[in-house]
């Protein structure tokens, strides 16, 4: 996984198959009605084709005669028509952070090429079960877009292979203008270092669960930022900002872990409360343990949600 | 304070670095990108900082131990005594012991002790108290324990190299003596040599007391070469009516390279008659020797020399000829006389040369005052005294110094006028008896007749048969010297004035024993004349410290010191004059110089002077060094008692001085019991913390 494979398609290579073997047997299920054209798994927000009936409900001319229950109508001697809950596919899209931040590694990957496996697996994923797939990768702004499109995969891995991370970022404005993109309601994941403050996070985050998008957060930290294992006195310099300051670790390092915990447990709470699935993946953790941890968990809820 | 290497101390400014970055909070000697610094800059300021000192005493601990450390290679010290003595406490009580052996002529090691002791008194404080004691042979104290310092100064400036020979011994037996009785808590005896084999033999007993520092200032050179004269020896021939004397110099080379074209000169009475050029292999002697001499009528003086070498003292060696050592003998035999009865006797005095003794007999007939005029003997061979003005001469004689020797044979017949002379009284001829014999059965071996029959195997004097003798009555007991094995008196001696009177109870011919026949005759009759003759073998010199009886000195050489002459005086090789007191019949001159001395006798008749020819030990030419620390461990009984210091050739150049007070070691001890210390207080906070 550490080292990309040469493809037609370049993005192709963040698919690792060792990943996707282990996921394969879950569905990236929307966890709410999602808006689509074909049949999918997701549930549509309109009733059709499906096998899970929904209700009666009384004949009306331009109903197709074939969807009257013939049954019932010798036992009540009236035209009923059969309703069922329509499946359908769903707009998948990737909001890709590749502020200047992603791109920090404490010695195995970066959180950038993390994500980008990430995003890459969770796309090829989403369209192998017939989603739309799309990608929209910012920092301070938005920087490429690929609608979805089931269709647009290849493009979708094009623009997760040249994703640089060179700029600083921010949560509040990029994500704000990409309400515009999602007007169908879909699914989103976002992957970010999220280092917001928990309130603009969430102010960013909550317009498309707003929009009625089912969105997952997926939070990509390096061990380092975890564990905060420096020893020496040194001067750390913002990868963003540029700015230094000298610091000797082993004194705050508790001090650190505790603000980082506290951090990610503040955002854990709040995307809860909006109904919103939250994880948070270590670069240090293989990234199919992680992802088949996350979606187990996440099937596991949607069912008990239903 | 000063400093030897004092670039060193800018090491006190990279010290002072990392503490100023560490409060100014400007280093960056590692950078590490971090995505994010949101949540380092959330943590309060101060706990972020590493301007925090967290333990003060500990960082102050490694502080002074990093300075200390600094100034220890900046090889720190005082320039000032008085500041030394601060430093030290003060309160020093310091014996500077000053070899004046006079190896220490050799080059410039005397110049470079006396530089040594001075500096070591500048660098004493005005507590402190220093003794000199300057030692040879011997040792003596001067500025006993002075505070005043500039009197050990003149002291040392006063010093000289002397003649004698090392001994450390007494030196440090007397420095022993002093720390010993010091108060002060700080001793130290300094010993100031060149550390010669000779003058420590591991003998000497001389244990210093726990306490007392002995620092061994070692003045030799690595190498060194010495030639020496070690001594002249005489083969003595009669020529004409002289001595014809060849003088053989015995030289050695102490040195690990051959000598070649030594020059040696043999000089008399101050001038040079014979040179010879030597070559000399290395650690090796060579004998030289010089034409023959004639020694005439009085004393010569003669000196060999050989050419200059680094020490000057042993390249001359200085002796005293006399011409032919005579002793007058006057054998008085009876009127009527067995012809043979003397001819024994003659014949053992002709035989000699140390005494020549010089022999005359005449029958008690013509024995008058003429006849004793300028004898040192008279042996009255089986005869009577002379009777009348004889008799009363002959007593005269032996008061003013002569010898008799009274055979008491056959016809001796002594009338009482003269027989007060003997130590007792005889009686008639005895008999031992039919086919028996007497033996010496008693000898006094510690009388100088008999002495040199003391050694094994230097002559039976037992094995002498006396078949008849005098019995003779002694008045005192104690004026037996031999008796007969039936306990009658063989010999017995009576001093009479300055003179000596010896009564032998037999005769000194083969008709009553056959000592004659026997080899102790001849060693025995020469012993009995040189005895009566108050004889003393010349010496051709003596050695410097040595004391000299005068008046031996003046017997030995046919003169006698007269009542009536006023002390004599000597004139030493430097040219004071030194009188001498004369006590009984003891005259003592103490050499204390090497050359010639001369003995004059002011109120005599005739001021001949007496030369006496004094050299130096010449043991002390060997130049030979022990190991300085062996001595200070033997004398401290500590092994590597103090750090030897070292030769000396200017005055206080700072390293010397670095060198000797080596404050960097105090410094450096410090600085590593701190530096402990900090391990062990950070290690207990370390744990402390966990």
């Amino acid at each position: 996984m550490a080292t990309h494979k040469h493809t037609l398609v370049p993005g192709a290579s963040f698919v690792d198959p060792k990943v996707l073997a282990r996921i394969g047997n879950l569905e990236l299920l929307a966890r709410t009605i999602v808006d689509g054209f074909i049949n999918g798994i997701h549930r549509a927000s309109y009733l059709g084709v499906s096998v899970d009936f929904a209700e009666h409900r009384g004949y009306t001319p331009g109903d197709d005669i074939r969807r009257i229950d013939w049954r019932l109508y010798a036992r009540t001697d009236r035209y009923y028509v059969k309703e069922f809950e329509a499946d359908s596919n769903a707009n998948f899209s990737v909001i890709l952070d590749v502020s200047k931040s992603m791109a920090f590694s404490s010695g195995g990957l970066s959180k950038l090429d993390y994500a980008k496996y990430l995003a890459a697996s969770l796309s090829y994923f989403a369209n192998k079960q017939r989603d739309r797939v799309g990608i929209v990768t910012f920092d301070s702004e938005i920087l490429e877009r690929v609608p979805s499109s089931a269709k647009h995969l290849d493009l979708v891995f094009h623009t997760i292979d040249r994703a640089v991370a060179g700029r600083p970022g921010q949560l509040g404005d990029p994500l704000f203008r990409m309400t515009e993109f999602f007007k169908r309601r879909g699914v989103l994941a976002l992957i970010s270092d999220f280092y917001e403050e928990p309130d603009t996070i969430l102010e960013a985050v909550k317009q498309f669960r707003a929009q009625g998008h089912d969105v997952m957060v997926f939070h990509v930290l390096d061990p380092a930022e975890v564990e905060f294992p420096y020893d020496a006195a040194s001067s750390f310099e913002d990868l963003e900002s540029g700015e230094r300051i000298p610091i000797v670790p082993e004194n705050l390092r508790a001090q650190y872990r505790k603000l980082i915990k506290e951090h990610t447990s503040t955002l854990a709470r709040r995307f809860t409360e909006q109904r919103i699935d939250y994880a948070v993946f270590n670069t240090s953790t293989p990234i199919d343990h992680a992802l088949f941890a996350f979606l187990s968990a996440r099937e596991r809820l949607l069912r008990v949600r239903r | 304070m000063t400093f030897l290497a004092p670039l060193l101390l800018l090491g006190l400014a990279a010290l002072g670095i990392p503490v100023l970055v560490h409060l100014i909070h400007r280093e960056r000697d590692q950078l590490i990108q971090f995505p994010s610094l949101m949540f380092l800059e959330r943590i309060p300021y101060r706990s972020m900082r590493r301007q925090k000192i967290r333990n003060w005493p500990l960082f102050l601990l490694r502080c002074v131990a990093l300075i200390l450390l600094i100034l220890a290679f900046a090889r720190p010290f005082f320039t000032s005594a008085t500041t030394v003595a601060g430093a030290l406490g003060g309160g020093r009580e310091i014996v500077l012991l000053l070899d004046r052996s006079y190896s220490m002529g050799y080059g410039d090691r005397w110049q470079r002790a006396q530089a040594f002791a001075r500096r070591e008194v500048n660098l004493l404080g005005a507590n402190d108290r220093a003794t000199l004691v300057l030692f040879g042979r011997s040792a003596e104290a001067s500025a006993r324990s002075a505070v005043d310092h500039a009197s050990v100064h003149t002291a040392i400036d006063r010093a000289e190299v002397g003649v004698g020979i090392t001994r450390f011994g007494p030196a440090l037996q007397l420095a022993k003596g002093i720390l010993e009785q010091s108060e002060l808590t700080e001793r130290e005896a300094i010993l100031i040599s060149d550390f010669q084999k000779n003058g420590w033999s591991g003998d000497e007993a001389v244990t210093f007391e726990e306490g007392i520092v002995l620092r061994p200032v070692s003045v030799d050179e690595s190498d060194t070469s010495n030639i020496t004269v070690t001594s002249v020896a005489f083969e003595r021939e009669p020529f004409s009516a002289a001595e014809q004397v060849t003088a053989l110099a015995r030289l050695v080379n102490r040195s690990s390279l051959s000598a070649t074209n030594v020059s040696v000169a043999l000089e008399l009475d101050g001038r040079e008659v014979a040179k010879r050029l030597v070559d000399i292999e290395a650690s090796a002697t060579a004998t030289v020797a010089f034409d023959p001499f004639i020694v005439g009528e009085g004393q010569l003086r003669g000196t060999v020399r050989i050419g200059d070498d680094a020490l000057q003292q042993d390249n001359a060696f200085h002796f005293t000829l006399l011409s032919g050592q005579l002793v007058s003998v006057l054998i008085v035999k009876p009127d009527v006389a067995n012809p043979d009865s003397s001819l024994y006797l003659e014949r053992a005095l002709a035989i000699g040369n140390t005494p020549t003794f010089i022999t005359e007999a005449i029958t008690v007939r013509d024995l008058d005052v003429n006849a004793l005029e300028g004898r040192s003997v008279v042996i009255l061979n089986d005869t009577a005294p002379p009777v009348g003005s004889a008799g009363d001469a002959l007593v005269d004689f032996v008061s003013a110094g002569g010898g008799v020797l009274a055979v008491l044979g056959e016809q001796v017949r002594w009338t009482s006028e003269v027989s007060d002379i003997l130590p007792g009284s005889f009686g008639a001829p005895t008999d031992r008896g039919s086919n028996r014999s007497n033996v010496l059965g008693y000898v006094d071996y510690s009388h100088q007749v008999f002495d040199v029959f003391n050694a094994p195997r230097s002559g039976d004097l037992s094995s002498a048969h006396f078949f008849r003798h005098r019995p003779f009555t002694v008045t005192n007991p104690e004026s037996i010297l031999a008796r007969f094995d039936d306990g009658s008196v063989a010999l017995a001696e009576r001093r009479l004035g300055q003179g000596r009177v010896l009564v032998w109870t037999s005769t000194l011919d083969s008709y009553w024993n056959d000592l004659a026949l026997k080899p102790v005759y001849l060693p025995f009759v020469h012993q009995v004349v040189k005895h009566l003759a108050s004889y003393v073998e010349p010496t051709e010199w003596y050695t410097t410290a040595q004391v000299l009886n005068v008046a031996s000195l003046y017997a030995a050489s046919g003169r006698r010191l007269e009542p009536k002459h006023d002390d004599p005086v000597a004139v030493t090789p430097t040219g004071e004059r030194q009188p001498i007191t004369v006590n009984d019949s003891s005259a003592l001159l103490e050499l204390a110089h090497q050359g010639f001395y001369e003995l004059h006798t002011p109120g005599g008749d005739i001021d001949i002077p007496l030369a006496v020819a004094v050299n130096t030990d010449r043991s002390e030419s060997d130049l030979t060094t022990l190991d300085p620390q062996e001595l200070a461990g033997a004398v401290t009984g500590r092994a590597g008692a103090a750090t030897p210091g070292h030769l000396v050739l200017h005055e206080q150049s700072p390293k010397e001085i670095e060198g000797q007070q080596a404050l960097w070691r105090y410094l450096l001890v410090v600085a590593l019991l701190l530096l402990t210390a900090e391990t062990v207080l950070s290690n207990k906070l370390s744990q402390r913390a966990q």
